[in-house]
């Protein structure tokens, strides 16, 4: 009996690793399919030597010295739509030009993008990373000298926006490439408001009444990934931008700075957010959803709007999501407070995200040619466009086509009408230890369970 | 009257055992219906849906997307691996501090065995920091390590017990035979020690078998991720289509749930001894 | 004989691959911890020795304090929910014969051998409070349903409730396994003087099987501790830390405030309460057995 118990086990395991093991040839194993290219490349590279491939893009033709492995970490899992598919198809035209070089990419969530970048830091960065222009992630990961310094003079021609490379400079030396112009912005169904006859408000007073037609019709007025802290921390930098004006960034440097956060400005913007979330605007549970569950709240129709960046734009070209729902998309910037010093065209943008190279890294120069070919005009930026992805860093001029979807229309002229841009979200302006503080005491502010002062308090303390 | 009593009694009990068994069951089919839809279909108010078409396409997606058969293959791999040495290591080092006369043993088999008390993730600092240094990150051994060091405790606990219940007089004769240690601990004592292995190599399995906390810290390229990441990581790539969600978690489920509805009885057994 | 089982080299060549592993794998991360427990290490850069001011910090954090509470809250909801419903259900089981009471156990089972991952995952979607199962069971007893189950003041209840269903089989095979163990002569005798299924349960099966739900209340207690993986992907400590574990907050702090050397602190502070725990449920039960 005992013996029959060890026998049928060891059967068990032997068959299935040997099921795992004939299906592993087959293809779908990375590691396999990794060790098969790499020898066929071994066999190439022996024939020539010069230096990046032509345009021939054959995969055949080898070229220079060896073989190369690039490592790229990126934060966008998804590698079928928008952002990430523009990465991938940037990566797979390297490879076919470059028949020596393997990118090989480990993708992760944001959060769990950070999380781990910080991990890394600790030693030894992948080869090329994606990081934020931002102090609360780029201020520690600069000052322990983790990523390599790039010469801003190549870039001369990059056509990179005036001020867009500032947030990744530190003592005047560049260190990493900006990737979008971000926009905090209100997603909604256009096709919705008309049914109903809603408008797009003007003031938040306009945006509460809206909000209680719509919940009135049984409809989550604004979807918000309050799950994740960010988004809800970008929100209220958007509101506290409408309440300050152009000293927004004043004001928050200074509170940061000081530890302390009861200036009348903050204190206002956040019993608005307050009272947004008093009054029902987000879907039941936003505080603990996830960025994926509160798009597709969204994009399933079971909310008229979406509070996120210009990054999600590609909404509308994602054919995951039905047409009737993709092609009704549109967006308005957060409506002005009354008695506030910022205008309808005084909007929270920044450039956030971006990519840079591991300092430590062994092909480092070999990495830094493929950013480069990243950040070449018409890669990143004419594919992003392509792929409805908001805005660029980099001027996307020569590229309108004029099938623009109406979503990139609206944000683009959002962005040129622009009377002043905000800068950094309020929580990316501090440490890391603010920033941690500020995304998860934002939840509890907003869900009634910690009031006003305070939040302001403990975010405050965070500082010091 | 003591009969129809009898009856309420058995009607009663079949109520709560098939109550506890929908609770225990129902989320899981639903997880499997909903993954056969498509992913609007999950906006309804009804408990399971009845798909409008069976969408297996759901799962051929999670198949090669999620990288399942890679994945599979290292968990299985890693697992086995880190069954075999936990039960030779604990054999050997449980033989030598149960039997084996010298001063040292009581305080040994006491350090082995409390590595139990210790909670695992309390190691996930220092252990990066330490893999990193050596360059073991995103390699077998970052797995394999901490794997038998947090399941050998259990192990060190188990064997004690079954070799400190074993007769001595096989061993006894063996000695007269002419037997070296070593063959006394492989051949004589070993296959005696069966059914404690079994024990042993389950408890192991069933700790390791699902682990995805280390994985996520120490690894980075898919080369050695396991199981577990066909999840972590599918979600992100398909985070607007719920069905397809649906269909990855199913299908990473399914060894360990068919494994075990087919070696149940044996299992059950083992957790019963090992506990 | 005796010259055989004391040879040196020969004990030291068993032990030796068990010591390297607790060596490598156990007590050199626990004094990697200490070491940087002292310091304000962020993970990068250089290291400086702060003495014990990470600990005292941590004495004022309430998030720390959230964790442990949230720790004692998951102990006491397993020991006086989970347990009981296994011992019961164990009991029930134990009187049904025949196959299916061996498909009963086995159902019982299943949830437990599948990976937090999915468990995690799958418990999000059913605290969805828009397309999420307990909404839709809510409407069905014409409830309007949009529930919050994550929400501050649910959450830990839903992380409880997520738990105990994942871990009830294992409790249950446990109880039922010593219930098995009980002489059969006992309930006979029990059946004979005509006592109740009640009477039997809590004069014979209860008493009999006390070692077990010690075994099962360390154990418990020492989980609750531990508890890092289904929060992490549930919930994430969140919102504003109410549903925050140990675990999970030092890796936070850790790899997300960039505060490494904290994290370890936490993780010093983390090992000893462990270790106390244990030792001490070990000698409460040790001195009422030995009462």
């Amino acid at each position: 009996m005992k013996k029959k118990v060890l026998a049928t086990l060891l059967t068990a395991a032997m068959t299935a690793s040997m099921f795992a093991g004939c299906g592993g040839d087959k293809g779908s194993a990375p590691a396999s399919a990794d060790t098969s290219s790499v020898a066929e490349e071994e066999a190439d590279s022996k024939t020539d030597d010069s230096g990046a491939a032509k345009d021939d893009a054959a995969a055949d033709a080898g070229s220079a010295g060896g073989d190369v492995t690039i490592k790229l970490f990126s934060n966008l899992p998804d590698r079928k739509n928008g952002q990430g598919l523009v990465e991938q198809t940037i990566i797979d035209e390297y490879m076919a030009e470059n028949a020596n070089v393997t990118i090989e990419v480990e993708a992760l969530d944001e959060e769990a993008y950070k999380t781990k970048f910080k991990a890394y830091a600790m030693n030894g960065m992948p080869d090329v990373v994606s990081i934020w222009g931002q102090p609360a992630f780029l201020d520690e990961v600069l000052d322990a000298g983790v990523l390599a310094e790039l010469n801003e003079e190549d870039y001369v021609d990059y056509g990179f926006i005036a001020g867009s490379l500032e947030g990744f400079k530190k003592d005047g030396k560049l260190y990493g490439l900006p990737r979008n112009t971000d926009i905090m912005l209100f997603y909604y169904n256009q096709k919705m408001f008309d049914d109903n006859g809603w408008k797009v408000p003007a003031t938040t007073d306009d945006l509460l009444s809206l909000c209680e037609d719509i919940q009135a019709a049984g409809i989550t007025p604004v979807a918000m990934d309050g799950g994740d802290g960010w988004p809800m921390a970008c929100f209220l930098t958007d509101i506290l931008v409408k309440v300050s004006g152009i000293s927004y960034a004043d004001i928050v440097s200074n509170a940061i700075a000081t530890g302390d956060f009861t200036a009348p400005e903050i204190k206002q913007a956040t019993e608005i957010l307050v009272k947004f979330a008093d009054a029902g605007m987000f879907q039941v549970g936003y505080d603990s959803q996830d960025y994926g569950t509160t798009m597709n709240l969204f994009t399933n129709g079971q909310a008229a709007m979406y509070c996120m960046g210009s990054w999600d734009a590609s909404m509308a070209l994602n054919e995951d999501i039905a047409p009737e729902i993709r092609d009704n998309i549109r967006a308005f910037t957060m409506p002005t407070v009354s008695g506030g010093k910022g205008g309808a065209n005084d909007i929270a943008a920044w450039n956030g995200g971006g990519y840079a190279v591991s300092a430590s890294s062994e092909v480092r120069e070999e990495a830094i040619k493929f950013l480069n070919y990243m950040y070449q005009p018409d890669k990143l930026s004419k594919y992003g466009w392509e792929n409805g992805v908001g805005m660029s860093a980099q001027d996307q001029t020569p590229y309108l086509t004029g099938s623009e979807t109406e979503l990139q229309k609206q944000i683009m002229d959002i962005l040129k009408n622009a009377t002043s841009v905000s800068g950094t979200p309020i929580n990316d302006c501090g440490p890391s230890a603010f920033k941690t503080a500020i995304e998860s005491e934002i939840q509890g502010v907003s869900n009634g369970s910690t009031s006003v002062d305070d939040f302001l308090a403990a975010i405050g303390a965070a500082c010091k | 009257m003591k009969e129809n009593n009898m009856k309420i009694g058995k009607i009663i009990l079949w109520i709560v055992l098939v109550l506890v068994a929908v609770i225990q069951l129902f989320p899981l089919i639903w997880l499997v219906d909903f993954s056969l839809g498509s992913s609007n279909e999950m906006f309804t108010n009804g408990l399971l849906i009845i798909p409008e078409k069976i969408r297996w396409d759901n799962y051929v997606k999670a198949f090669v997307d999620g990288n399942f058969l890679h994945y599979l293959r290292n968990s299985v791999l890693i697992n086995t691996m880190a069954v075999v040495l936990v039960v030779i290591i604990s054999i050997m080092a449980a033989f030598a501090c149960q039997r084996m006369k010298w001063k040292l043993s009581g305080l040994v088999s006491t350090l082995l065995v409390m590595g139990m008390m210790i909670p695992i993730h309390a190691t996930l600092l220092p252990n990066y920091k330490i893999y990193s240094t050596l360059h073991l990150t995103d390699t077998l051994w970052a797995l394999l390590i901490p794997y038998v060091a947090f399941s050998l405790p259990q192990g060190m606990f188990l064997m004690t017990g079954f070799i400190q219940s074993l007769p001595k007089e096989l061993e006894e004769a063996a000695v007269m035979d002419g037997c070296g240690i070593y063959r006394i601990v492989f051949q004589i004592v070993t296959p005696l020690l069966k059914p404690s292995i079994a024990t042993v190599a389950i408890m192991t399995f069933l700790n390791n078998w699902n682990e995805f906390m280390m994985a996520s810290t120490y690894l980075s390229t898919p080369t050695w991720k396991t199981l577990p990441f066909s999840v972590l990581e599918f979600t992100g790539e398909y985070s607007s289509n719920y069905a397809v969600q649906f269909a990855v978690m199913a299908l990473t489920a399914a060894p360990a749930v068919i494994v075990y509805v087919i070696l149940n009885k044996h299992i059950t057994k083992g957790v019963a001894m090992g506990r | 004989m005796k010259k055989l089982y004391s040879n040196k080299p020969v004990i030291f060549s068993l032990v030796l691959p068990g010591i390297l592993v607790f060596l490598f794998a156990v007590l050199a991360p626990i004094c990697l911890s200490v070491y940087y427990g002292f310091t304000d290490y962020s993970g990068m850069g250089e290291a400086r020795l702060i003495g014990f001011s990470n600990y005292i910090d941590l004495f004022h954090d309430s998030a720390f304090g959230k964790s442990l509470q949230n720790s004692l809250l998951l102990a006491v909801g397993f020991i006086c929910i989970q347990h009981p419903l296994a011992i019961i259900v164990a009991a029930v089981l134990d009187k049904l014969q025949g196959k299916a009471e061996g498909i009963f156990r086995c159902i019982y089972f299943i949830p437990n051998v599948i990976s937090v991952a999915v468990i995690a995952y799958l418990w999000k979607f059913i605290y969805n409070p828009d397309f999420g199962l307990l909404n839709n069971i809510a409407k069905a007893f014409r409830h309007p349903g949009k529930i919050n189950w994550l929400s501050q003041q649910n959450a830990i209840w839903s992380v409880l409730l997520v738990l105990i269903w994942h871990g009830f089989g294992w409790g249950m095979l446990i109880y039922y396994t010593g219930i098995k163990n009980i002489d059969p002569v006992l309930y006979e005798a029990a059946s004979i003087d005509g006592a109740s299924w009640w009477t039997t349960f809590f004069r014979i099966t209860l008493p009999l099987m006390k070692p077990v739900i010690q075994i099962n209340v360390t154990m418990a207690v020492i989980s609750a501790l531990k508890q890092m993986e289904t929060v992490y992907l549930l919930t994430n400590g969140g919102p504003n830390n109410s549903t925050q574990f140990a675990a999970n907050y030092l890796y936070q702090q850790a790899f997300k405030a960039f505060k490494y050397g904290y994290g370890n602190a936490i993780g010093v502070v983390f090992i000893i309460i462990c270790v106390l725990a244990t030792v001490a449920l070990n000698t409460i039960f040790r001195d009422k057995q030995e009462a």
